[in-house]
C-alpha cells in the first residue's frame, strides 16, 4: 500500500545528510518512526543538563536556536536551519544535554527515535561516521559535506571512552580536590586541627613518609573522640584517626566511586595514584562533591519539585526519577531505600497536584475550601511500593458538614479529585481500570460515609468486600488532615476487634491466589489470552505476599506500617518463633519488586507479565525460591485462622 | 458479500466490533483534561462525488496526534473497493485502482478500532462523516459517539468569535488551501485522503496552540 504521509516524511528527509546516504528502505524505516511535533514561538524543546530523550531533532520548518549557559550567562552557539540535526548527544552518549533547544519563530519539527536509527547506525558505517564528525565539531549536526569525517575516527574512539557514563549524573565531570590537606603521622591533634582550620577545610588526610594515606581525621572526629572525650590536644593523630582509609584510582568511573561510597557510608573517599592504599595520595572526594555533581540526585529532584507549579516540568521531573530508579536497580541498591525515595517523589508530585487543584478552584468556593479533607493514596502506592507509574488508586476524604452544605461541598472536593487526577496522567501515571480514583464520586465521600464503607465491608465480607479490603485497607494520607486517615484507621480497629470472622474471610481469601508453580515445579503460565506463556509475577508472586501482611498486621492491630516488607520486618519482631520465615518472605517481596520494576522499565509497561525463558538460569531460580515462603505462610493461615473449619 | 443483504431489511443486526465501539464511550472525557492529554484522529475520506445518498468513498486517510506530536506510525490510509466508480471522480482525484484495495468489511473494523473514543477532527468533518456512517450502515451502526471538531469552525471561532455567521465570508476564505495558507503550511499532496489528513493535522496543532491562549485549554471549553 503506498504511503503519502510516509514518502512526504520521507521526500524531505532524503535531501539532507545523513539521511541522503540511506538506502531507500532503511530511510522508509526512520520516516515511518517520524514523530512531527509543532512548537510555537520561544518553546523549550529540552534543556542544558537534562537527560537525553529518546529522540534527536531534524528541524522541518522554522528556527531553533541552541544556547548554552555559562556562569548563569545564556549564549546562543548555533542557529538552526531547516534541515539540522539537532540532540545527537543522545545517540551516541546516553549523556544529559549540553545545550539547551529553544524555538525562534514557530516550528514543525521531526522527532526521530533513537531506537530505530541505532540500527541502521550500526548498519551503515557512513551514517555513524557523519554523527561522529558532525558530534566532535560542536553539538549540531550541520549540513555539511562529508570533509568532516576525516576527522571521525580519532573522535569516535575517544568517546567510547565515556560511554559508559552515568545516566544520572546531570555534568559528566565530577570536580574533586586535588589539593589534599595532609599531616604526618606522629604529628599532634592540635597541630592537624591548626593546618585545618587555615585551609579552611573539614578534613585531613594522615599519611606516612611515602605519602601513602593511613588515615583519615574529620571535624566530627575532633568534636565526638577529642573534645566530647576530654582527650589531651597533644593525642596523636594515629590515635584519633580513621584507618585505614578506603581508597580508589580517580581513574574508577563515577558509579564504582559513589557506589564505594554509599554501601561504606563514607563521607570521603580517597584518590591514590594507583588506587591502593599503597602509592601516594591524590585527590579527595567527599560526599558533597557528589551531591553537586548529581543532575538527578533526589534531592535536587526534590527541590526541583517544590519549585515548580507547571504541570509540564514536573512531569520531565518524573521522568528524570525514572531514570533515577533505573540506575538503582541496576546497581541493586537496597529495596527500602528505592522504595522510600521513589514514594517520596510521588507523594510530593501529589501534594503539589492538590495545592495547584486548590488554587484554582478555592476561589469560587469560598466556603467549601475550609472543610477539612484528606487525600489518600491506596493499593500499591499506599504500601509505598509502586515504583512504575502502574495504576493510580486514590480517595478523598472529607471532614462531615450540615446535610444543607454536603452537595456543594462534594461538588468542590470532587472537582480537587478530577484536577488532581488529569495532573498524574499528566505527570505519566496511568489511570485505574476499576475507577477507584479520587475523580469517582464514589471514592470522594465525608468520613461518616467511609466509616460506613468500611462497617460494611468487615460485617459482610463478600467477595466485592474483600477485592475492596486489599486496596483500600492500604491507605496513606498523602494531603491535608492527616486526623481524619487516624480516624477511618481506629475506626477500622473497632469494627474488627471480636469480629474474627472478617479476618478469617481475609485469611480464605489470602489463600485463594492461585499457587505460583506447578506439580513439576514449574511456572505457572497464563493460558489465554495477550499475556498467553507468560508469568504473572503481580497475582502469583506478589499478591498473596501482600495479603498475608496486611492480614496478620491487621490482626495484631498494628497501625501505620503499610509497606509490605516492612510489616514482615514487624511480625518478625512480634512472633519471634517465625522471625525468619517473617523476615525471607520481606525479602521475597523486595526481590519481586525489583523484579518486577526491572521488567516494567525494560519492555515500558506494568511488568507485570514476565516470561522466564527471558531470564536467567540464576534470576529464574530465584523467583522459584521466593515462592517457598508463600506456602509456608499460607500453612500457617490455615491453622490460625482455622480455614479447613471454615465452611464460608 | 452477504452483508450487503441487509440493506434491504429495516433492522440491521449489530456486529460485535460495533457494540465493542459503544462500550468505549461509557466512561466519559472529564472536561478539565488538558488539550495536551487529548487523543485526536485526524482523517479526510476522498469520495465519487457529494452526494452521500449516492456516492461512495474511494480512499480514506488518517493520522493521530496527542501532545501535540503527529505519529507517523499511526497513518491509516486506505482504498477502498467502493461499489461504484464514477469517471469524474477519478480524474479529479486521480485514483487509480491497483490491486491492493480493502474490502469494505475490513475497513469499517479497522476504522472503528482505530477511531475508538478520540477526538475526530476533519475539514468539512460533517461530510465525511456522512459518508464513513453510510458506509458502516449495513453492521448496524447509527452514528460516530465522539467528539468532534471541524478545522473550518474552530479556525473561524479563534479569528471572529464563537458566533460568527459564515455565509458573511468570501467564498472559500476558509477552505483548507487558504488556511493552510494564511497558517504558513506548505501544500502538497492534496486531493489524497492521507495527503489532506496530514495537512488537517498540522492546521490542527496550529489552531490548538492558538486557542490555549485565548484561554481554551481543556477538553471541555473545546468541544462545547
Amino acid at each position: 500500500m503506498s504511503n503519502v504521509i510516509v514518502n512526504r516524511v520521507k521526500e524531505f528527509l532524503k535531501r539532507y545528510p545523513p539521511f541522503s546516504f540511506l538506502s531507500d528502505s532503511s530511510l522508509e524505516l526512520v520516516a515511518k518512526g517520524v514523530e512531527v511535533r509543532y512548537f510555537v514561538n520561544e518553546e523549550v524543546l529540552f534543556e542544558q543538563g537534562e537527560p537525553a530523550q529518546n529522540y534527536f531533532f531534524v528541524l522541518k520548518e522554522g528556527s531553533v536556536e541552541l544556547t548554552e549557559k555559562k556562569d548563569g550567562v545564556s549564549k546562543v552557539v548555533e542557529v538552526c536551519d531547516e534541515g539540522d540535526v539537532f540532540g545527537v548527544l543522545a545517540l551516541l552518549g546516553k549523556r544529559p544535554y549540553i545545550l539547551s533547544a529553544r524555538t525562534r519563530e514557530e516550528s514543525l519539527i521531526y522527532a526521530i527515535p533513537v531506537a530505530i536509527f541505532e540500527k541502521i547506525l550500526q548498519e551503515n558505517s557512513r551514517v555513524s561516521l557523519y554523527f561522529a564528525a558532525g558530534f566532535a565539531s560542536g553539538q549540531v549536526v550541520v549540513r555539511s559535506d562529508l570533509s568532516q569525517s576525516q576527522k571521525a575516527r580519532t573522535a569516535f574512539t575517544e568517546l567510547s571512552k565515556d560511554n559508559g557514563l552515568l545516566i544520572f549524573t546531570g555534568q559528566s565531570d565530577l570536580n574533586y580536590s586535588h589539593e589534599v590537606l595532609t599531616c604526618q603521622a606522629g604529628e599532634t591533634v592540635a597541630m592537624a586541627a591548626r593546618s585545618m582550620s587555615e585551609k579552611g577545610v573539614g578534613s585531613i588526610v594522615v599519611v606516612n613518609q611515602k605519602k601513602h594515606p593511613v588515615g583519615i581525621i574529620t571535624d566530627k572526629d575532633l568534636r565526638n573522640r577529642l573534645v566530647a572525650k576530654g582527650r589531651s590536644y597533644d593525642t596523636l593523630v594515629d590515635d584519633l584517626m580513621t584507618s585505614p582509609v578506603m581508597t580508589k584510582s580517580k581513574e574508577a568511573d563515577f558509579s564504582s566511586l559513589y557506589l564505594t561510597m554509599i554501601k561504606n557510608r563514607l563521607h570521603h573517599l580517597i584518590f591514590t595514584e594507583d588506587g591502593s592504599p599503597d602509592s601516594p595520595v591524590t585527590g579527595i572526594l567527599s560526599d558533597h562533591d557528589i551531591l553537586l555533581s548529581q543532575g538527578n540526585s533526589p534531592a535536587v529532584l526534590i527541590n526541583a519539585l517544590m519549585n515548580t507549579w507547571e504541570v509540564k516540568e514536573m512531569a520531565k521531573i518524573r521522568d528524570r526519577a525514572e531514570r533515577l530508579l533505573k540506575y538503582y536497580l541496576e546497581n541493586e541498591l537496597a529495596m527500602d531505600f528505592v522504595a522510600n525515595i521513589i514514594s517520596e517523589i510521588n507523594d510530593i508530585i501529589i501534594q503539589r497536584a492538590v495545592q495547584i487543584a486548590k488554587n484554582k478552584h478555592d476561589v469560587a468556593y469560598p466556603d467549601e475550601s475550609k472543610v477539612k479533607f484528606c487525600f489518600l493514596s491506596l493499593g500499591s502506592e499506599g504500601r509505598e511500593e509502586q515504583l512504575l507509574r502502574t495504576d493510580l488508586d486514590n480517595a478523598i476524604v472529607f471532614e462531615d458538614v450540615k446535610a444543607s452544605k454536603l452537595g456543594k461541598t462534594k461538588e468542590y472536593m470532587l472537582l480537587i479529585g478530577q484536577e488532581v487526577i488529569e495532573i498524574l496522567l499528566s505527570c505519566g501515571f496511568q489511570s485505574c481500570p476499576a475507577d477507584m480514583m479520587a475523580n469517582n464520586p464514589k471514592w470522594c465521600q465525608p468520613l461518616s460515609e467511609w466509616k460506613k464503607y468500611f462497617s460494611d465491608w468487615i460485617l459482610s465480607p463478600n467477595q466485592e468486600a474483600l477485592m475492596h479490603a486489599a486496596i483500600f485497607f492500604d491507605f496513606r494520607p498523602i494531603f491535608g488532615s492527616k486526623s481524619l486517615a487516624d480516624d477511618m484507621t481506629s475506626h477500622i480497629y473497632q469494627e474488627i476487634a471480636g469480629k474474627t470472622i472478617f479476618l478469617n474471610f481475609l485469611a480464605k481469601n489470602a489463600l485463594l491466589n492461585p499457587p505460583p508453580l506447578g506439580f513439576f515445579r514449574n511456572f505457572i503460565m497464563e493460558k489465554s489470552g495477550e499475556h498467553r506463556d507468560k508469568f504473572d509475577i503481580k497475582l502469583r508472586a506478589m499478591m498473596p505476599l501482600a495479603d498475608i501482611a496486611r492480614l496478620l498486621v491487621l490482626s495484631h492491630k498494628i497501625v501505620g506500617i503499610n509497606n509490605t516488607f516492612k510489616r514482615f520486618e514487624k511480625l518478625s519482631e512480634l512472633e519471634p518463633n517465625y522471625k525468619d520465615l517473617f523476615l525471607e518472605a520481606g525479602k521475597a517481596y523486595e526481590i519481586l519488586m525489583r523484579m518486577r520494576a526491572i521488567e516494567g522499565l525494560r519492555s515500558s509497561n506494568s511488568g507485570r507479565y514476565i516470561s522466564p525463558e527471558s531470564l536467567g538460569k540464576l534470576q529464574r531460580q530465584m523467583l522459584k525460591n521466593t515462592f517457598a515462603p508463600i506456602d509456608e505462610l499460607q500453612k500457617i493461615l490455615r491453622v490460625r485462622f482455622q480455614l479447613d473449619y471454615f465452611g464460608g | 458479500m452477504a452483508w450487503f443483504d441487509f440493506l434491504k431489511k429495516n433492522k440491521v443486526p449489530k456486529a460485535g466490533f460495533v457494540a465493542e465501539y459503544e462500550k468505549l464511550f461509557e466512561k466519559k472525557t472529564p472536561s478539565l483534561r488538558p488539550l495536551d492529554q487529548l487523543g485526536f484522529v485526524v482523517l479526510d475520506t476522498e469520495t465519487t462525488g457529494l452526494d452521500p445518498k449516492n456516492d461512495h468513498i474511494l480512499s480514506f486517510g488518517a493520522v493521530k496526534i496527542k501532545g501535540y506530536r503527529i505519529i507517523v506510525n499511526t497513518v491509516l490510509e486506505v482504498y477502498l473497493d467502493a461499489p461504484k466508480r464514477n469517471k469524474e471522480a477519478v480524474q479529479i482525484h486521480e485514483i487509480l485502482y491497483d490491486n491492493q484495495v480493502f474490502p469494505q468489511a475490513d475497513f469499517v473494523k479497522e476504522l472503528l478500532a482505530y477511531v475508538g473514543s478520540d477526538i475526530i477532527v476533519g475539514h468539512h468533518i460533517g461530510f465525511d462523516m456522512m459518508m464513513l456512517e453510510k458506509t458502516l450502515k449495513p453492521f448496524g451502526f447509527k452514528k460516530f459517539l465522539n467528539p468532534t471538531i471541524d478545522t473550518l469552525y474552530l479556525s473561524l471561532r479563534l479569528e471572529k468569535g464563537p458566533h460568527y455567521d459564515i455565509s458573511l465570508g468570501k467564498p472559500g476564505e476558509h477552505s483548507l488551501d487558504s488556511l493552510c495558507q494564511k497558517y504558513g503550511i506548505p501544500l502538497d499532496d492534496r486531493h489524497t485522503a492521507a495527503g489532506d489528513a496530514f495537512l488537517t493535522a498540522q492546521l490542527l496543532m496550529k489552531l490548538l496552540k492558538i486557542a490555549e491562549k485565548k484561554g481554551i485549554k481543556d477538553f471541555g471549553s473545546l468541544v462545547r
